[in-house]
């Protein structure tokens, strides 16, 4: 099989150049080994949250440029960031990912322990407030949908008592929300937006939220709502007399399960092909350059391509994996940034940046990436398999995953 | 820390390697409809560390899993989560198949049955009074509509009136026509021949072919299915033997005898996996490769909606049926959202699990009658019974469209038959 461009990963950065590819009028493959880290995602994106130092980012274009000359964002250089920020935005956009935010200035979210952490865009309807320890609630009620257990109330309470806000955790229930408990390992965010998809089965919930919610500037809740589209989170707002926000919960994600299927969607509309559950093991090099992948699916299948993009993602996804002996990339074995010894790559406090997050795939500055010593002339590595970020201590993951996908995109698209 | 020790470390079906993302619940279909089911992560590897320990953890509610395998597909770890939960009803389920699950399961005997008497069998199945009895006494939902019967079977009209010519090709495949084919659809396997006659190929049945067994597995009768996938194999052997290719039609029976076979049954099939293949995706190959070429009739107009079915799904090869149908030029192929339309073969028969079904379809069905097609293309005969029931539109196999938009003379000639 022929394409113009195939790429490996299926997640934010695989589907954000996929898409960009194929609005430019190209035959694009994506393959697809399982779904991705998107369904932890905790309905924002970030470009830049810390500093090297772990203080918040007021400020992301100008802080970027205190980053080391290996980072991801210097490779793509710091004067390209604002612009490739904006078509991230767009392109989530007409995806139906409705995010609000401004790549000048970080606003904060919410942790779904009830952190305030800072962010660049964030679901439309989301908590979110300015500063960090400025919220515009005096009087909150958290309302939790009763037997969920990814929604931890006594935490988010806590910390906003801490702040002076007077904070009330009540919660409800109806038929279809008792009847969904039956297994209660099931109750889960997803599985519950599954259910109040049903506009009826909403109504019923707005009703119960009318009922019980007493005096307060706002009610959170859990954001359990959206599966496919972003309707019924709409549906709620105009159905609850009272002005709500939902706060994220813990995993798997409904707003990144959503942000999937629309992203995915977009790309199939645009005539791209999605190879789902199948797994790139290998491919054929010949002077310098990827001439053709195999996958476990296509076993004496050749796939062949002009250019190839890796975004296989990090050691969750297996785009990165580890042994006793070695830190490598599984389907090219591409040269690694990593410590030699296995003692090196922890830090023995959890809290420690910890040194094997900043591993990955090495590449030159235009994201090339590296095998045994020499580029591959066409073959790309973008978003969390690039080594030289932290995404925990920085919290530049979707940006990096966002801004190189569109900026290798581009690269490719000029090339011809 | 001793050389090597991760690579000995493999569990049965990648049970180890499943993190507790929980990522597979979000894709189930049962799920999301039935709260009583405990969801794939806990019925497949959660469950399973305790039914090692102890077979009295083995739940009965493990048995509304579908086995459809969208958990297997949305797994970032490559656990067989599904092949864990049906290994696990094969090894300590109690509960016997009830006449009704023997009925179902059966499709080659009551399928031959049936043909004998089919108008009578047919209008019977659909007659009120019957369905009510069919619905109390042995439930089989009354809103099912059986599929009808064909008066002559695919086998019958394929020895009378296209075997004697298939010697006379230089080229030739197998055919596993599968027990849908033969007894309510003999159309589907004629477009086949038709198709592959014109590209220069013979087409021959196997020397004994049974039911692939999909429905035996899943009502509990793994034992007769291992007797029939044996049987089934050893044909495929025979004909692999010869050189021929087995091709199917059918993406569940494709998948059961590739697969299942060896991950649920013990039936060793790794000689034999790459003689036994989907016609879309032999095809496909044949016309990349340039040793086949298809000419497609000029005046042919098709808008279809592609369903990509569960097993298509899981084997990776919804990508050759419809590669194979972008190449023709009237076509306009619209893909329509990868989701289980709830069927899953018996499954959807039963009266317990009817509203289930159409719970579980009914994003689908609300997408195709959106969409609005000509008409949809899947690879399943199941679905195809399921969406034409539920939505009206007609349902086509993906080879019926392109024997339906094939220029047969153009073809032979391209072909040099």
């Amino acid at each position: 099989m022929k394409y113009d461009i195939i790429i490996i990963g299926g997640g934010l950065s695989g589907l954000t150049a996929g898409i960009t590819l194929a609005q430019a009028g190209r035959r694009v493959c994506i393959v697809s080994a399982g779904q991705s880290s998107l369904h932890f995602h905790s309905g924002s994106f970030d470009l830049l949250g810390y500093d090297v130092e772990g203080k918040p980012v007021t400020r992301p274009l100008e802080a970027i440029g205190q980053l080391g000359a290996e980072h991801p964002y210097a490779k793509i250089g710091f004067e390209r960031i604002a612009r490739l920020a904006d078509e991230a935005e767009t392109l989530l956009n007409e995806a139906g990912v409705k995010v609000k935010g401004d790549s000048k200035k970080n606003h904060y979210r919410f942790s779904p322990l009830g952190r305030r952490i800072p962010a660049w865009l964030t679901t439309e309807g989301y908590a979110v407030c300015e500063e960090a320890d400025t919220l515009s609630w005096k009087r909150v009620e958290i309302l939790n949908v009763q037997g969920f257990l990814d929604f931890p109330t006594e935490f988010i309470s806590a910390g906003l008592k801490k702040q002076g806000v007077v904070c009330q955790v009540k919660s409800f229930t109806t038929d279809e929300l008792r009847h969904a408990r039956k297994s209660p390992t099931e109750m889960r965010a997803t599985n519950i937006a599954k259910v109040l998809a049903d506009r009826e089965n909403l109504r019923k919930v707005a009703d119960c939220i009318n009922a019980v919610s007493g005096e307060a500037d706002v009610l959170l809740l859990p954001a359990v709502l959206g599966f496919s589209d972003e309707k019924s989170l709409d549906e709620l707002k105009t159905m609850v007399e009272k002005p709500i926000a939902y706060l994220p919960t813990l995993p798997p994600s409904v707003s990144g399960v959503r942000t999937a299927i629309l992203l995915k969607r977009l790309f199939a509309r645009l005539g791209g092909t999605l190879l789902v559950g199948d797994k790139a093991n290998g491919g054929v090099f010949k002077d310098g350059r990827l001439v053709s992948v195999t996958t476990d699916h296509l076993p004496d299948e050749s796939l062949y391509a002009d250019q190839f993009i890796l975004a296989s993602g990090s050691f969750m996804s297996h785009g990165l994996e580890s042994n006793y002996q070695r830190v490598f990339e599984p389907v090219f074995d591409l040269d690694v940034d990593t410590a030699g010894k296995r003692a090196e790559w922890t830090k023995e406090d959890a809290f420690d940046a910890q040194p094997y997050m900043e591993y990955g795939v090495r590449t030159d500055r235009d994201f090339h990436a590296i095998k045994d010593g020499q580029t591959v002339g066409n073959l790309f590595a973008v978003g969390s398999v690039l080594s030289g970020h932290n995404p925990v201590r920085l919290l530049d993951g979707t940006g990096v995953s966002l801004l190189t996908a569109l900026q290798v995109a581009r690269t490719i698209t000029e090339r011809r | 820390m001793p050389e090597g020790i991760q690579l000995k470390n493999i569990s049965g079906n990648n049970l180890e390697q499943c993190l507790k993302c929980s990522i597979c619940t979000a894709y189930c279909p049962v799920s999301a409809v039935e709260p009583a089911y405990p969801g794939p992560k806990h019925s497949g590897p959660d469950l399973e560390r305790y039914r090692l320990k102890d077979n009295r953890f083995f739940d009965e509610a493990l048995k509304m899993c579908l086995n459809c395998k969208r958990c297997e597909v949305a797994c970032p770890s490559g656990v067989r989560i599904a092949d864990i939960i049906q290994a696990s009803r094969i090894k300590y389920s109690t509960h016997g198949p009830i006449l009704r699950d023997r009925m179902l399961a059966n499709t080659d005997f009551v399928g031959t049955m049936a043909n004998r008497v089919a108008p009578i069998v047919n209008t019977t199945l659909g007659l009120k009074p019957v369905k009510a009895v069919l619905h109390g006494v042995m439930g089989i939902d009354k809103h099912r509509s059986f599929p009808a019967y064909s008066s002559q079977k695919f086998e019958t009209w394929f020895k009378r009136n296209a075997a004697p010519k298939q010697d006379g090709y230089r080229k030739h495949v197998s055919y596993f026509h599968g027990c849908y084919v033969n007894y309510n659809f003999p159309q589907l396997g004629k477009d086949l021949v038709k198709i592959m006659n014109a590209a220069g190929y013979g087409v021959h049945l196997l020397e004994k072919e049974k039911c692939c067994g999909v429905a035996l597995i899943a009502n509990g009768l793994s034992k007769q299915a291992r007797r029939q996938g044996e049987v089934n194999i050893n044909s495929i052997r025979k004909s692999a033997e010869k050189g021929r290719v087995v091709l199917t039609t059918s993406s569940t029976c494709t998948f059961t005898m590739r697969d299942e076979y060896a991950h649920l049954l013990g039936i060793k099939t790794d000689d034999i996996r790459e003689s036994l293949t989907l016609a879309t995706r032999f095809l496909y190959r044949l016309i990349e490769r340039g040793e086949i070429k298809l000419a497609f009739r000029k005046d042919f107009r098709m808008r279809a909606a592609y369903h990509s079915a569960c097993h298509m799904e899981k084997m990776g090869w919804v990508v050759y049926s419809t590669e194979l149908l972008k190449m023709i030029p009237g076509l306009e192929l619209v893909m329509l959202d990868s989701q289980c339309c709830g069927i899953a073969g018996t499954y959807g028969f039963k009266k317990e699990n009817y509203e289930r079904s159409q719970q579980i379809g009914s994003g689908l069905f609300t997408q195709i009658k959106e969409v609005n097609p000509d008409c949809v293309t899947t690879d399943c005969e199941t679905c195809k019974w399921q969406i034409e029931m539920s939505t009206g539109y007609e349902v086509k196999n993906p080879v019926s469209i392109l024997a339906e938009a094939l220029d047969v003379e153009e073809t032979i000639r391209l072909n040099g038959v």
